[in-house]
């Protein structure tokens, strides 16, 4: 195709727009454009104009983006309706795409926060896999896409929602307790978009199927789910599911003296192909922390804080994160003191690394317990009302995530290239991003 | 609406609400609807792709996604079932054709669809789960048209038939078939398995069946194998033309198993053209051929190994246990050797030097060689001859190639120390007669023997050839001390380390004076040189040349041995002697004197002697005269050389018992050796690993293990454990 017969032209609304096939390729075979240049359609002759019926100034920006690979949107156009816009045209993921760059711990901006409406303290916030997020609040989990709309609420009229995970952007797993007499309770898979109920995993102890309290969920790439579990006849563990079939694969129930039903965090390591479990104060008197070889019904790994001083209240680990690549687990106390714990000796000891003694004084009225979180070699944790990001093999402090608007971070989650941070008051969230790459 | 009954009761909501179009829906879909006809019709020129996404656009925004969906479902149902109608009605060959059009036809209006529904396809599908419109397309056409009862059966007795057409030699339209096929791959792989794989292959088991059953019944073995060759490309190459690449292998093994593996026996034992027929006319291509297709089946190359072997095994048998056969032992191993060569020929042109094949080839050859007991003399033999006079004239690379193949016919030999014990007989023949064509050869074949079976096997050869070479220098030496020697006789001496040598009884005889005088000086000089030696004649292994004149003047220089030399040496101060009165001259044991005698007086052309009365064999009263009238065309006569020969029956006996005997002391040490490292062992581990340690030399007997186990225990070299008798103790 020669350089002039590239040209098209298009009426927009009214106002007339040129461009060249070349720039309408990068639309992709799976939207408007692609569809409009298929051969079975009697294009008109060359000079001729396409007319399309749609908002000229938001066109104007979407070819921009189809142009360059940026996103600049004008004041004066709202958001929506540039969304609405690039939905026609089937743009949305190009826009989502330039709408904020690859997730880095030390350059995050805060672009939105979003006010619940929900009385109450916040459970959990979970990223989803595309942008998006969903907040669980008592028995009811709100869920927004990645433009931050809020669709239909996910609620489940009294039940306790324990934990919620993302399968995928179309699919949340919540966890539930048990009502007593009532037979419900334990876990479901719902969707994002209508917030309907689409499966119930059910367990069996003894080819029997019982009801359950479901806890703490984590998901594998082998598209296994994992839950802890409390039946009411003392069948407490670990449950795991497949994502694909739904059906109940496998359960791994807890020992006498200690603690896998209860467990307040679930994480797949890959690498070792193991399970953590980790049952935390206040759950529990004590601290539970081990890991799960399925394969063989093993428990490969254990530390727990039984029968050391509890003088030093301090101590007391809140939040365990596994580091594989660095064969440690990272726990932290109510003081934001970092512990590692080496995961190839077994029965080893916390070596706290004492960062912030100053904490102490300065403990807000209602304190919420620190959380951890790891992406991509950077270790997160929030204290307070910031969340601390730390690199490097000796886990530096390099950047601190601060706004004082909705008092501590009760929960936060990383995924999607966004960071999420719920605060204890007002039900209000954080969205973190990292902007686009710079022009040079 | 379910309200709609109850409109009277309606209350007006306060705000002025926008109404939407009730019929707005419908009529949007008509538009759509009528496009789609349209599209099918193939009169989309007129269409408006803008306005067409945009009302598909605004029915799923306005909540109508389900009606679009649905409507699309029945049209595009519609239009496959009048398209389905066209197809049954077609006739004859234009059946396959419009179907292909059709089937084209539909995919451009699909993706046409596909187009104006995009933003539905994109939005309102995924999120309520429905198939995408393109996947829903090809599963219509699949249940409408494709899974009519009136078209699946047709097309597919349709193309199979062209299949078969095709295989009988008939030109088919590859294009369209290739299309047509192309349309199951397209629909999914279980529609192209279930809907025509599967058949396909069901087909082309039975054609290849009846086919396999004809030519088996009419060809033989070579040419049913060219003709198996045939469809295994065929089947190929049409899988390439026209079918699914994932298909290759599963016609690919349909073939075998019906042109091959079900005839595998059949072929292998066919009379008269079979494998034992190809390897005796040595049929290469054919074999070849065979291997090549017998290999693609799971038991084909183990029958054809095994056919293989028994033929050999049952071939060499014969080979070494035809008396006739190992009459001749320079033939006998000849034969074996072409017979290797043979097969090693088969094996490398034919069977692609299977390593299997190799095996089985040794095998076979060790296990007839050793059938007969004297394959060892034999190949000793083979090798006396060959370095004898068989190696003259030959290149140096020729002589390594024979040897190298007497090295392989040793390999397979059991007992090496028999050979051994010929090997070492007959060097040293041909050493001390200086018979041996190349030095060069003899050495290659000690460091060839030396590599196969370690340093100790061959280091009393090597001591032979040290003794030939300090011999050389001794007399050099000798010589340069007594220089009046150098008139009259000349004295060669060998000097031969006892024990390097196989052992000889040591004869005495009475050399002639001239003789024994130089004898003495020899030895006085060497004892003079050597401190501690001990030197005795071997007079029973010398030769000697003499000068003789017979009647007037004829001149003749005799080669003739030692004892024959004392003899003749009497002549020269008497015309005539009797039997006794030479036997008492010369003190040579009656044996060797008569053998003598009857080599010089009885053989045509050697008759130096006359004796009386004339008669075959020696008496003891014959008396004999020099022969006056002796003539020879040749002024140098060779008399009555000792030739080595096969073994006489008690020679044969002898030998036997001497290899006996050698093997005593290494069972023994072989014992001793593994006793000192295990400690204690049970009575079957010491035989097994005895005969392993040994193995390299010669098979070891148990009952001859058990016999030395016994004498080491009773000269306290071990003991039976008290408790259990199968036990055995070291004693240090």
């Amino acid at each position: 195709m020669g350089i002039s017969k590239d040209r098209i032209k298009f009426n927009v609304g009214g106002r007339l727009f040129e461009t060249t096939a070349t720039t309408l390729a990068n639309a992709g075979r799976d939207s408007f454009f692609g569809a409009l240049f298929d051969d079975g359609w009697n294009l008109s002759p060359q000079d001729s104009v396409i007319f399309v019926d749609r908002n000229s100034d938001c066109f104007a920006v979407l070819l921009d983006l189809l142009r360059t690979g940026d996103l600049n949107v004008p004041a004066n156009i709202p958001e929506r309706l540039l969304h609405r816009e690039a939905s026609f045209y089937c743009l949305l993921d190009h826009v989502r795409s330039a709408r904020w760059g690859p997730f880095d711990g030390n350059r995050l901006r805060l672009s939105d926060s979003v006010k619940g409406t929900s009385p109450g303290d916040g459970t959990a916030i979970r990223a989803g896999p595309d942008g998006g997020c969903c907040v669980a609040h008592g028995s009811v989990v709100h869920v927004y896409d990645w433009m931050l709309e809020e669709h239909s609420p996910i609620n489940l009229d009294y039940q306790r929602v324990n934990d919620v995970g993302w399968i995928d952007s179309d699919n949340i797993v919540l966890s539930a307790c048990e009502r007593l007499g009532r037979g419900d309770g334990g876990m479901g898979l719902f969707s994002s978009s209508s917030g309907d109920l689409r499966y119930k995993f059910q367990v069996s102890h003894e080819n029997q199927v019982k009801s359950y309290t479901a806890g703490a969920l984590s998901f594998s790439p082998d598209y296994e789910i994992f839950a802890s579990c409390k039946g009411r006849s003392n069948e407490y563990g670990i449950g795991v599911w497949d994502q694909i079939t739904g059906k109940q694969t496998d359960f791994f129930y807890e020992s006498p003296g200690w603690s896998l039903g209860d467990a307040d965090k679930l994480q797949w390591l890959n690498g070792k192909s193991c399970l953590l479990v980790a049952t935390l104060f206040p759950r529990k008197d004590n601290c539970y922390i081990s890991l799960l070889d399925f394969r063989d019904k093993n428990m490969v790994w254990s530390w727990s804080d039984i029968g050391s001083p509890m003088a030093i209240d301090e101590k007391r680990v809140r939040d365990a994160i596994a580091m594989e690549d660095s064969n440690s687990i990272c726990v932290v106390n109510e003081f934001e003191d970092l512990g590692f714990i080496d995961l190839r000796m077994y029965g080893g000891s916390v070596r706290w690394s004492s960062r912030s003694k100053l904490m102490k004084s300065k403990m807000p009225d209602e304190p919420c317990y620190p959380k951890l979180a790891l992406h991509e070699g950077q270790l997160f944790s929030s204290m307070n009302d910031s969340i601390s990001v730390f690199c490097g093999p000796d886990w530096v402090l390099t950047s601190r995530l601060r706004r004082s608007y909705g008092g501590s971070i009760c929960d936060f989650s990383i995924g999607g290239d966004r960071l999420f941070a719920l605060h204890s008051e007002e039900n209000v969230f954080d969205v973190w991003e990292t902007p686009p790459p710079p022009i040079i | 609406m379910s309200n709609q009954r109850k409109r009277n009761f309606q209350i007006e909501a306060f705000k002025q609400r926008v109404v939407v179009d009730p019929k707005y829906a419908d009529k949007t879909w008509k538009i759509l609807e009528h496009a789609i006809h349209e599209i099918y019709n193939h009169n989309a020129s007129g269409l408006s792709f803008e306005e067409l996404y945009r009302n598909a656009y605004n029915m799923v925004l306005h909540k109508f996604g389900e009606k679009l969906y649905t409507g699309l479902v029945t049209t595009m149902t519609f239009h496959l079932k009048e398209i389905c109608k066209s197809i049954e009605e077609a006739q004859g060959g234009a059946f396959l054709e419009l179907l292909n059009r059709k089937w084209n036809d539909h995919n451009k209006a699909l993706q046409m669809i596909r187009d104006i529904l995009m933003y539905m396809d994109r939005t309102y599908v995924p999120s309520l789960k429905k198939t995408h419109v393109h996947e829903l397309g090809l599963h219509l056409w699949r249940d409408s048209v494709l899974h009519s009862s009136k078209v699946q059966t047709r097309l597919l007795d349709t193309l199979l038939d062209l299949v078969h057409k095709e295989r009988t030699g008939e030109v088919i339209d590859r294009v369209l078939m290739r299309n047509v096929i192309k349309m199951f791959m397209d629909l999914g792989e279980s529609v192209y398995q279930e809907d025509f794989e599967k058949p396909f292959l069901e087909a082309s088991a039975e054609f290849y069946k009846v086919e396999s059953q004809g030519f088996i019944e009419s060809c033989d073995c070579g040419d049913y194998l060219k003709k198996a060759e045939k469809p295994l490309t065929e089947e190929v190459e049409r899988v390439a033309h026209y079918l699914d690449a994932k298909s290759e292998a599963k016609i690919t093994s349909v073939v075998e198993r019906e042109m091959i593996a079900n005839h595998v026996q059949r072929l292998v034992h066919m009379e008269n053209s079979g494998l034992v027929n190809m390897l005796l006319n040595d049929k290469y291509e054919d074999m070849g051929r065979m291997y090549s297709l017998f290999r693609r089946v799971s038991n084909g190359l183990v029958t054809v190994r095994d056919v293989m072997t028994l033929h050999l095994r049952e071939m060499g048998k014969q080979l070494v246990t035809d008396p006739e056969k190992s009459k001749d032992p320079v033939e006998f191993v000849q034969r074996l050797l072409d017979e290797r060569d043979k097969y090693d020929k088969i094996i490398n042109l034919a069977f692609s030097n299977d390593k299997t094949f190799q095996n089985a080839l040794n095998s076979s050859f060790e296990y007839f060689l050793n059938l007969n007991t004297r394959s060892p003399e034999f190949i000793s033999l083979f090798v006396d001859d060959k370095l004898r006079k068989g190696l003259k004239g030959v290149g140096e690379e020729d002589v390594d190639l024979i040897l190298d193949k007497v090295m392989m016919l040793f390999r397979y030999l059991q007992e090496k120390d028999v050979f051994e014990k010929y090997y070492k007989q007959h060097l040293a023949k041909r050493l001390l007669s200086g018979k041996t064509v190349s030095d060069d050869a003899e050495r290659n074949l000690i460091v060839k023997l030396k590599t196969e079976c370690g340093y100790q096997f061959t280091s009393k050869l090597e001591g032979m050839f040290t003794d030939m070479k300090t011999s050389h220098d001794t007399l050099l030496g000798f010589y340069n001390s007594h220089p009046e020697l150098s008139e009259g006789p000349t004295l060669v001496v060998q000097v031969l380390t006892t024990g390097s040598w196989p052992t000889q009884p040591t004869v005495q005889c009475n050399l002639p004076a001239e003789v024994s005088v130089l004898c003495e000086k020899f030895r006085s000089y060497y004892l003079g040189t050597h401190t501690g030696r001990r030197l005795s004649w071997q007079t029973n292994m010398g030769t000697a040349d003499i000068k003789a004149v017979f009647g007037k003047s004829q001149r003749h220089e005799l080669n003739v041995s030692t004892f024959q030399m004392c003899v003749l040496m009497l002549f020269n101060n008497s015309d005539r002697l009797s039997y006794k009165e030479i036997e008492q001259a010369t003190e040579i044991p009656a044996s060797d004197l008569k053998r003598c005698l009857q080599s010089m007086a009885c053989v045509k052309g050697k008759n130096v002697l006359r004796k009386e009365p004339m008669s075959k064999d020696i008496g003891e009263e014959d008396s004999f005269i020099v022969n006056d009238r002796f003539t020879s065309k040749f002024y140098k006569v060779k008399i009555g050389t000792v030739v080595a020969q096969k073994e006489t029956e008690p020679e044969k006996q002898e030998t036997r018992q001497r290899v006996e005997e050698d093997r005593k002391p290494q069972i023994e040490a072989a014992i001793v050796r593994i006793m000192k490292s295990r400690r204690v062992l049970d009575h079957n581990n010491i035989i097994a690993e005895v005969i392993k340690q040994l193995q390299s030399r010669f098979l070891a007997n148990p009952t001859e293990i058990k016999k030395r186990i016994e004498s080491l225990i009773e000269r306290d070299f071990l003991e039976r454990d008290s408790t259990d008798r199968k036990l055995y103790r070291y004693l240090a």
